[in-house]
């Protein structure tokens, strides 16, 4: 067994009075898809935004490829191979999209600022390749014939496929995903699907969604952490936290039948 | 007594500063918008009084009551055309909003009042009068009183009243409010009206001290430091902030130099907005994604 | 490529024509407009292209002229090596500054570089053994070897071709990932950060080329105005150069020129009217910011789609 890739343990995340995180803890392994679900409020998204450096956990600690990670700085998370997406789309909605994922490149370009100011030496071979490069992730996510368009003006759904496209770029070794599914017809839901099992299978990349829609979670995940009110109440296979008492009350309250299927 | 004296003029100078500050605060508080202009509003309200005691003959006190009738429509004015347009475009966009009317302003009255100064009547007696071995000056005093008077008659509006509350609400909770039926652009419209009137009444309190021209607005960043020291979020934490500057300057002017008691409050400003940035801007930074 | 060597040659062309076609007053005015320019620059990079708003702009501005000056005055550095001097110094005084206040955003950064403004003017109208005061200082005239020049239409040689250089490189690296990493930082800082990107370094570097731009367009036109005044260095010179940003269009470099021309040429094209030379100036940026809040050419962005 290959040793775990994220590691949280024991993570409390307080925000003034609130606390939004409970000594949650949770390992992902090599290569899995783990996901991570709960009611509104559960605190996942507090949790994806920790991981990544957004907020610092109050106490507790975490761990990425054996290496502490809490309380680094955002962008230095990044660098050490954890990419995201948001469940808001923050793209770069000026930019076209094959400029959303060159951005996301930028640190995989080399020429300085001299080349740059000169557009000499390494610069157009470098620009060449990176754009290259920003078209075969825009063609992996089916955005190829888009990449002139602005960002802000896609749909919905393509929007969601550029940010997943623009995090890719970056070439993590983790990939966060933050309600991926949210929004997304049940056919797109169903291509998503198979793209993240894709990256899963050919890039050995390891994946943690957190999303409500169970068409997704249920038909991907290795594994399920259940969150609710900041705790962690469950966790298993797809079967066993669909069948958990807990589960069942934390969605549905108290004195309900859950009667399979969501 | 010489502290009892630079007590006096630090009060003088920090009701000043407090009452700037109050407007400032208002329409943080209340719109989110910093506003650059107010400085030049203040410069205006004192000469809108300017133009009806010297063009059309009034007396102070109607002058008075025209010049914030006038920054009424000026409130309404600013908001319509600049600050309603622009409610989603980005914080740099309403940032140079409110820098570009008040340049608008301030060079409208450089055009046609011209860019020398004007003399401006005191409210009350620029002489000094002697009570009990203290030199008091009570035109100072009348700034001391009109500020905390505006001060107590606002915070009692917005805390006290059902009216003020709810702007206050609203200003909270812009989604909330629009959702049982409050309209958001008309609360906001009243805040600017607001603070339009607190600034003529500043302007005309400080112009007597300070000689009326296009340039006085620049006091606005006394004021803003007033602000960024109290707090930038409570309306008495802005004329606290004003009375703290106002000593620390007088204090700065008489042990050091006068010409250091300028770069003293500018450096205040400066490393407040170093020292205690994630402080003041606290629940601002927080971004939710 | 053939039209960029095309426009390489018609601009040469024109920039060897013009002194033969214009008038010294004219050459005078061009030479300013391109000093101008390259301060204006300056702001097109860190608040069009960065998004961050920038006050203290007219302070570096003083620092570059002043400093070339009392280099050359009392050092004997000459202007054309005082000047880069000046600059690269400037620039570190900027990222240091970057680096300080871009912790904070938007109206907290203002109000910083409004003080840091405030200060440097006050710092030169008291340092008056090192400045003159707030009587000013001449400009000892532009050196090289033996030979001084000082009209404009010499002027001209050196200033034109060096902002022409500047605007070059400068427009080629906002072509360049450099220009993107600043274009996703103003859009989103959370996104851009979470691709990796060291946001408050990238700030603070863009703050340091507008320093850079800001002192070098001083320094060019310290020996144009050959008098340097500390009035001309404060709050309200700093909303003007925003202005004149705001109303060429703040994104583009082409933007800078195009501001400073019209902040330039207005007096001359109202004439008679010079008393509402402040206000029409005025009026234009009202009337650039309520129509084009993004500083872009088109129209206004989607509303609910700021930021």
């Amino acid at each position: 067994m290959s040793p775990p890739v994220l590691t949280i343990d024991d993570v409390s995340v307080r925000f003034g009075g609130i606390l939004a995180l409970n000594s949650v803890s949770i390992t992902v392994g090599a290569g899995a898809i783990h996901a991570i679900i709960g009611p509104n409020g559960a605190g996942k998204s507090t949790l994806i935004n920790t991981i990544t450096g957004i907020y610092a956990p109050s106490s507790g600690r975490i761990e990425f490829l054996g290496r502490r990670i809490d309380g680094r700085p955002a962008q230095e998370i990044a660098r050490r191979g954890i990419g995201r997406t948001f469940q808001n789309t923050e793209l770069f909605g000026e930019l076209t999209a094959i400029e959303n994922v060159m951005v996301g490149l930028s640190r995989h370009i080399n020429y300085g600022i001299t080349e740059g100011a000169l557009h000499f030496g390494r610069f157009a071979r470098s620009e060449m390749r990176a754009r290259n490069d920003a078209m075969a992730y825009l063609a992996f996510v089916e955005l190829a014939d888009e990449a002139q368009s602005i960002a802000a003006n896609l749909p919905f759904g393509k929007q969601r496929r550029l940010e997943l496209a623009r995090a890719l770029a970056t070439q993590p070794r983790l990939l966060l995903l933050d309600e991926p599914a949210a929004g997304l017809r049940p056919a797109e839901i169903a291509g998503l699907n198979e793209i993240l099992l894709g990256l899963r299978t050919q890039q050995k990349l390891t994946i943690v969604v957190i999303d409500h829609v169970m068409a997704l979670v249920m038909a991907i995940s290795d594994r399920i952490s259940v969150l609710d009110f900041g705790n962690k109440i469950a966790e298993g296979t797809p079967d066993e936290v669909r069948a958990s008492p807990e589960v069942v009350k934390a969605y549905f309250g108290e004195g309900r039948a859950y009667a399979g299927g969501v | 007594m010489l502290l009892v004296q630079i007590i006096m003029s630090a009060l003088t100078n920090g009701a000043i500063y407090g009452l700037i500050a109050l407007g400032f605060v208002l329409i943080y508080k209340g719109t989110g918008v910093v506003n650059f202009g107010y400085g030049d509003q203040v410069t205006a309200g004192a000469y809108f009084a300017l133009i009806t005691m010297t063009f059309f003959g009034m007396q102070y006190w109607p002058a008075v009551i025209a010049a914030v009738l006038i920054s009424v429509l000026l409130g309404m004015l600013i908001y319509g055309l600049f600050m309603w347009p622009l409610r989603n475009q980005s914080l740099l966009a309403r940032i140079i909003a409110t820098l570009a009317y008040g340049t608008a302003l301030r060079e409208l009255l450089r055009a046609y009042m011209g860019p020398n100064a004007w003399p401006f009547p005191f409210l009350l007696s620029p002489g000094a009068v002697s009570v009990g071995g203290i030199l008091v000056v009570p035109a100072n005093l009348a700034i001391v009183a009109a500020a905390l008077l505006v001060l107590s008659l606002l915070y009692l509006f917005m805390e006290r009243t059902f009216m003020g509350k709810a702007i206050l609400a609203t200003c909270d909770n812009r989604l909330g409010a629009s959702l049982i039926g409050v309209r958001v652009s008309n609360v906001f419209l009243s805040i600017w009206i607001l603070a339009s009137v607190l600034a003529t009444i500043a302007g005309i309190l400080v112009a007597p001290l300070l000689t009326l021209s296009p340039d006085m607005g620049l006091i606005g960043i006394k004021g803003f430091t007033a602000a960024v020291l109290g707090g930038f979020t409570s309306l008495p934490g802005a004329v606290v902030g004003g009375l703290v500057l106002g000593l620390l300057e007088a204090l700065a002017g008489t042990y050091v130099s006068s010409a250091f008691k300028d770069v003293f409050s500018y450096g205040i400003l400066f490393a407040i907005i170093l020292v205690r940035p994630q402080g003041l801007l606290g629940p601002l930074l927080v971004k939710k994604v | 490529m053939i039209v960029r060597l095309a426009f390489s040659a018609i601009a040469v062309g024109l920039f060897l024509l013009a002194p033969h076609a214009l008038r010294d007053y004219q050459l005078f005015q061009l030479c300013l407009i391109a000093a101008t320019a390259v301060i204006v620059l300056g702001l097109v990079v860190v608040t069009g292209m960065a998004g961050q708003i920038s006050l203290a702009q007219s302070a570096f501005v003083a620092l570059g002229s002043y400093s070339s000056a009392i280099l050359a005055d009392k050092c004997h550095i000459p202007l054309w090596a005082g000047i880069p001097v000046s600059a690269v110094v400037a620039a570190f005084v900027g990222f240091a500054l970057g680096q300080a206040t871009l912790r904070v955003a938007g109206h907290y950064l203002a109000l910083a570089t409004l003080a840091f403004t405030a200060i440097v003017q006050l710092i030169l109208i008291h340092a008056d053994h090192l400045t003159g005061g707030a009587a000013g200082m001449p400009v000892p005239g532009f050196a090289i070897g033996s030979l001084v020049l000082s009209k404009a239409g010499q002027l001209y040689y050196v200033v034109v071709p060096a902002v022409a250089a500047v605007f070059v490189m400068v427009a080629n690296l906002l072509r360049s990932r450099f220009g993107r990493m600043l274009a996703a930082i103003r859009q989103s800082e959370t996104a851009a950060a979470s691709v990796g990107i060291d946001v408050l370094r990238c700030k603070a570097m863009a703050f340091a080329a507008s320093a850079f731009l800001g002192a070098l367009g001083g320094g060019l036109l310290a020996p144009l105005t050959s008098y340097l005044d500390p009035a001309q260095f404060g709050i309200i010179q700093a909303i003007s150069l925003l202005a004149m940003a705001v109303i060429g269009g703040l994104r583009s470099p082409v933007g800078a020129v195009l501001g400073s021309a019209i902040f330039i040429l207005l007096p001359d094209v109202l004439q008679h009217f010079q008393t509402y030379l402040g206000l029409v100036f005025a009026l234009l940026l009202c009337v650039s910011i309520i129509v084009r809040p993004d500083g872009l050419a088109s129209l206004r962005v989607n509303p609910g789609r700021s930021r």
